[in-house]
């Protein structure tokens, strides 16, 4: 027996979305089991099946790495600061260059 | 109560009443299968074929009784269905018989649906609308049915434990299942009708050449003595008093 992976997809522009797993025999029976266990009423339109065996997995530790990039990563506040700065800088400038004129 | 008049004579009643009573038992076969077959996958697969037979025996009953969807309707075929006598049945011994051993359920699976393919062609021109058209719908369902058994015996037939398993169930099976081309005494009328296309006895060499093709050289023996499918087996009654266990507890509720 292998696992398959199933695969539905509506009619439209939905995309295929997995539905479940089963075991079968091989690929034609796998294709006849998952009729009856996924897509007996009408579920889906479209069926995928995938062997689980041919499914390519990535390492955990491969993508553990993306979730520790403090270096990388930037929430905006330093950016926001040197905005406000600037803005803050412009007006102050502008408030000296009336006083001058006035005087 | 409305009028329900069938369209069919006696005789083309008995004839659809000889595949609509195999439907349905066969129908409670598969059904008694839930929970127990070898693996879940299956157990969905393999109660969802009878649902598709009991679905198929309805449509036969519809036509028996002139349905006309109406409550009366419904009723008459449950009537028809459950309550009458056993010598009113048409089915055959074949499809009377249980078994609790899954290489028999899974032979008598293919060699059912290759008769009922047989079978369900013969109303294909019928001159009653109903059967014409419900041969249509049938067929789309039977295919899977069929991809369904071939499936598992081209995986389990040469297998050196599963394939002299299956070999005996067919020895088993053999015999009764010639029952299934013993014609019913209403059959010649039915013909002279335009009910059906042909008599159920012309489809055994064929269906005979189809099974040694998937099985090899089988031995048949005798067929049952079915009296024109009006005598029924020692297995009758168990499975219909199977099937009416709930309606037996309360044989008067409304559904």
């Amino acid at each position: 027996m292998a696992l398959y992976e199933v695969f539905l997809k509506r009619d439209g522009k939905d995309e295929y979305r997995h539905a479940g797993a089963l075991d079968a025999a091989n690929d034609e029976l796998a294709l006849v089991l998952a009729r009856e266990s996924y897509v007996r009423r009408g579920e889906g339109d479209r069926l995928w099946l995938v062997r689980r065996d041919h499914v390519l997995v990535a390492d955990d530790d491969f993508l553990g790495t993306n979730a520790d990039k403090p270096h990388r990563h930037h929430d905006g506040k330093a950016v926001a600061a040197r905005r406000r700065a600037a803005r803050e800088a412009a007006a102050e400038a502008a408030k000296r260059a009336e006083v001058s004129a006035n005087g | 109560m409305a009028d329900l008049a069938s369209e069919l004579g006696p005789g083309g009643i008995e004839v659809v009443l000889s595949l609509a009573d195999d439907e349905h038992l066969m129908g409670q076969q598969y059904a008694e299968w839930i929970g127990v077959t070898p693996f879940l996958e299956e157990d969905l697969a393999f109660c969802s074929i009878g649902q598709d037979e009991l679905g198929h025996a309805a449509l036969l009953y519809a036509v028996v009784v002139g349905d006309d969807g109406s409550i009366d309707g419904e009723a008459a075929i449950d009537q028809l269905a459950l309550q009458r006598a056993g010598e009113d049945y048409r089915s055959c011994w074949f499809t009377e018989r249980p078994t609790d051993d899954w290489a028999e359920a899974l032979v008598r699976h293919w060699l059912y649906d290759r008769a009922e393919q047989l079978r369900w062609a013969q109303f294909s021109s019928s001159t009653v609308a109903a059967l014409a058209d419900a041969t249509v719908r049938v067929e789309r369902e039977e295919v899977y049915h069929r991809r369904h058994g071939d499936g598992l015996l081209d995986v389990l037939l040469g297998d050196p434990d599963s394939g002299p398993r299956l070999q005996s169930a067919v020895r088993l099976w053999a015999p009764l299942a010639l029952g299934m081309f013993e014609p019913v005494a209403g059959e010649g009328e039915a013909l002279a009708d335009g009910v059906i296309g042909g008599s159920v006895a012309d489809l055994r060499a064929p269906w005979m050449d189809m099974v040694t093709d998937r099985f090899g050289p089988v031995e048949w023996g005798i067929a049952p003595a079915q009296e024109g499918r009006r005598l029924r087996s020692s297995w009758f009654d168990p499975l219909m008093s199977r099937m009416r266990e709930v309606i037996d507890l309360d044989p008067l509720a409304l559904w």
